[in-house]
């Protein structure tokens, strides 16, 4: 057993925090997510430049066969930044399901431009049950046929160029590969507090042919399994380095905020706090390593780790969250403090690819409940 | 990165189970009550057993008959003892002590203490805690006087476990008047039955015995039964103290894991109103969650295994394992005494009692760990202090003079 990152790990991470720090400051991510595209498109391309899009790409389409370990410790960094936008959406779970279930016609076409960045894509999965469980999806699509209805919290639609959409076809789920702007799809955007960029989608007799289909026919579900569990991963990892950033701030500012004479770190209360705050990050990073360590190396029972490590960042990062609100005081209430970024964040990826009621319960079956 | 149990710690696991399938566990005579921790009752025929098979001693080096073992198999020995409930009570503390003497303990020490440790005959009692130095251990007053070549103790103690059925106190004493506060305090090995040694048990609130006061009424002890140099008890006291908050509580997880076990079969098979409990949602997500809180309990103790086999720096890491350890402990007793309602209270051994009136017991000794070992709170403060580098409080004495 070792905890510890690799040389090359420890490189990512470091170029990364660096990277973001210069790149990603909390000023800029206030202006990113008040605007209407979420992201700012010049950094983007500075992404594409180092790579980051292709790390979960095959070298033969144009990636760098990255491991999804190396992508959690990435999605951390982003996380400690705040950095808003599709990385997760698109170069995560997008590509992850592109991979397992395109053809390789569709791997050679779409593929080498998620590498690059040029393009993205995002996934249309849950629906009015606001389940991420993909046995719970009703849209009914004959393929060839029209699609009519609507999917909702579909994140970074507006800058999508393709939607993986999962319908049911008969009595397995299939998914298609459409076009964002193909004619009867409209994105109507959900105005989130997180400034993510989430819509509802809208199909109206949108022509589905068998040139649409990503993967078999019913093969929906198994196809889906990684590409949620990387989405899964991801999540926690922002949460992770939301937390950790949460953290950093606070202590800041329990050295530096002086009240009756002494920093109010120095007080127990402040203190004893402060360290709830070390055992949740903590714990939610320990659990993250050891599910993305696990679902890299394609251990059985990953799942339930991946559940378990959500379920509880979703909780514990949420609380530091909450209590870093209380530690700062009034400050902290305001929209130029930066704190309320971070929290937001993580109560918006707490939520994403399964919220901790969600993971919970497969927690529960893979302890023995009946 | 990796999280995987190597293949000779796999194949020492099944050692360890084979070991505990041999015979049954419940055929050891106990001593001394399970206090919940993890570590089980004591027993000192299941101690023997251990000796016998050479774990006991199986990290110490050659030269002191040892076999060079590494720390983690010390760690899959405790995981498999404890989800097992077996009753290996002093064992930690056997390790920490034999540790010691191998770093710093006399000749004589070495010659008289480690083969009876080995053994399983050798287990020891802290003599840390007295009645007016608790969280504040410096204000002790238990006094050792040098006479010749032996020390002359004399003081009181209190909230020793298993002092009464234990070989040997570790009696921790001032030894000079020093104006450094944390100077002038030495460790003594003081075998039980010394002339002058009155060991009184505590009835604890589960009505059974697991602590005891001592009197220490000019307790004569060679000075070789010293551990470390004079005046320098206290530094290694500190030192131990981050290796005594992981090796008192790393099996807290297993245990634990053990007792979610029972409650899990509980749920689904108690029926209630045509249902099992283990249907009901809130029922289900509270042992979702004791699930998820054991994962993370196991991911904090493994991080701070790594350091430790590293030989790296620890500073607040065992203090934020033992502080979520035992607080996921009461959770988890909390949890079980809910579901089992009003058959929780029942006693072990009670007519009645469901899982045999375990929780009742696990639910009482909870109570005393987040305060036996480091109190959350002071433990929460050196999470603060040390890991966090906050500004310390003012100590009692500067605030006077202040």
């Amino acid at each position: 057993m070792d905890f510890r990152l690799s040389p090359a790990q420890q490189m990512l991470t470091a170029t990364a925090r660096e990277f973001l720090r210069r790149h990603c400051p909390p000023e800029r991510v206030q202006e990113w997510v008040l605007g209407e595209r979420g992201f700012d498109d010049a950094l983007w391309r500075r992404m594409a430049e180092l790579g980051w899009p292709g790390l979960l790409v095959a070298s033969e389409h144009g990636g760098s066969d990255g491991s999804l370990l190396d992508v959690v410790l990435l999605v951390e960094e982003m996380g400690h930044a705040c950095l808003p936008g599709p990385f997760v959406t698109s170069a995560v779970v997008a590509t992850t399901l592109l991979a397992e279930a395109g053809s390789a016609e569709q791997h050679k076409r779409v593929l080498p431009l998620l590498a690059t960045g040029e393009r993205t894509a995002s996934l249309a999965l849950t629906e009015e049950s606001g389940s991420s469980d993909p046995a719970d999806v009703a849209l009914a699509c004959a393929v060839p046929g029209r699609l009519s209805g609507r999917k909702l919290f579909v994140k970074d639609a507006h800058v999508a160029d393709q939607l993986i959409v999962v319908v049911r076809e008969g009595a397995g789920l299939s998914l298609l590969l459409l076009p964002s702007d193909r004619r009867g799809i409209s994105r109507l955007p959900l105005e989130a507090i997180s400034g993510e960029k989430l819509f509802e989608v809208v199909f109206d007799g949108v022509e589905i042919t068998a040139a649409d289909r990503l993967g078999a026919a019913g093969g929906g579900a198994a196809a889906l399994e990684p590409a949620l569990a990387a989405g899964a991963l991801a999540r926690t990892a922002e949460m992770v380095g939301g937390a950790q950033r949460v953290l950093d701030l606070v202590v800041e500012h329990a050295k530096t905020r002086v009240q009756g004479g002494r920093p109010i770190g120095g007080y127990q209360a402040i203190q004893h706090a402060c360290a709830d705050l070390v055992r949740d990050v903590d714990t939610a990073r320990g659990l993250l390593y050891l599910a993305a360590w696990k679902t890299a190396e394609g251990l059985t029972g990953a799942a339930s780790d991946v559940a378990i490590a959500k379920a509880h960042a979703g909780q514990a990062c949420l609380a530091v969250a909450r209590r870093g609100h209380q530690i700062f005081g009034a400050i902290s209430y305001c929209e130029e403090h930066p704190l309320h970024l971070f929290h937001k964040r993580i109560q918006a990826a707490a939520v994403d690819f399964g919220d901790a009621n969600h993971h919970l319960e497969t927690v529960a079956r893979s302890i023995g409940l009946v | 990165m990796d999280f995987a149990f190597t293949a000779d710690e796999r194949a020492f696991a099944e050692e360890v189970r084979r070991f505990l399938r041999a015979q049954p566990l419940e055929s050891f005579p106990l001593e001394g009550m399970d206090a919940g921790y993890g570590s089980g009752a004591h027993s000192r025929a299941f101690m023997r057993a251990l000796g016998a098979r050479g774990w006991l001693s199986m990290g110490w080096p050659r030269a002191f008959g040892g076999q060079e073992r590494p720390l983690f198999f010390k760690l899959v020995l405790l995981e498999e003892l404890a989800l097992a409930g077996a009753p290996f009570g002093p064992l930690a503390g056997c390790w920490q002590t034999a540790d010691a003497i191998i770093a710093y303990g006399s000749e004589r020490l070495r010659r008289e203490v480690l083969p009876a440790v080995a053994r399983g005959d050798g287990t020891f009692w802290q003599g840390y805690s007295e009645p007016g130095a608790g969280s504040d251990l410096l204000g002790l007053k238990t006094q050792a006087r040098r006479d010749g070549d032996d020390y002359v103790i004399r003081g009181h103690k209190i909230w020793s476990s298993h002092a009464g059925i234990a070989s040997y106190g570790l009696v921790f004493a001032r030894t000079s008047q020093e104006a450094r506060r944390s100077r002038g305090f030495s460790m003594f090995v003081v075998p039980n039955g010394t002339p002058g040694m009155d060991i009184r048990p505590i009835t604890s609130l589960t009505g059974e015995v697991y602590h005891y006061e001592t009197f220490l009424d000019d307790v004569r002890v060679p000075a070789d039964m010293r551990l470390g140099p004079e005046g320098e008890g206290f530094v290694a006291l500190l030192n131990g103290l981050d290796s005594d908050r992981f090796w008192g509580r790393f099996y807290k997880a297993p245990a634990l894991e053990r007792t979610l076990r029972q409650l899990v079969e509980y749920a689904n098979t108690t029926v209630v109103r045509g249902v099992p409990l283990a249907r009901d949602p809130s029922v289900r997500r509270r042992l979702a969650d004791a699930a998820v809180d054991l994962a993370a309990l196991r991911a904090l103790f493994y991080r701070a295994a790594c350091l430790m086999r590293e030989e790296a720096t620890i500073t607040y890491e065992t203090a934020v394992a033992k502080v979520m350890a035992d607080e996921t402990g009461q959770k988890i007793a909390q949890l079980g005494m809910d579901l089992l309602g009003p058959w929780g209270p029942l006693r072990e051994g009670s007519r009645g009692a469901k899982l045999g009136g375990s929780i009742s017991h696990s639910y009482l000794t909870s109570l005393g760990h987040t305060i036996a070992g480091g109190t959350a709170e002071v433990l929460r403060t050196t999470i603060a202090v040390r890991g966090l580098g906050l500004p310390a409080e003012p100590k009692a004495e500067a605030r006077s003079r202040g």
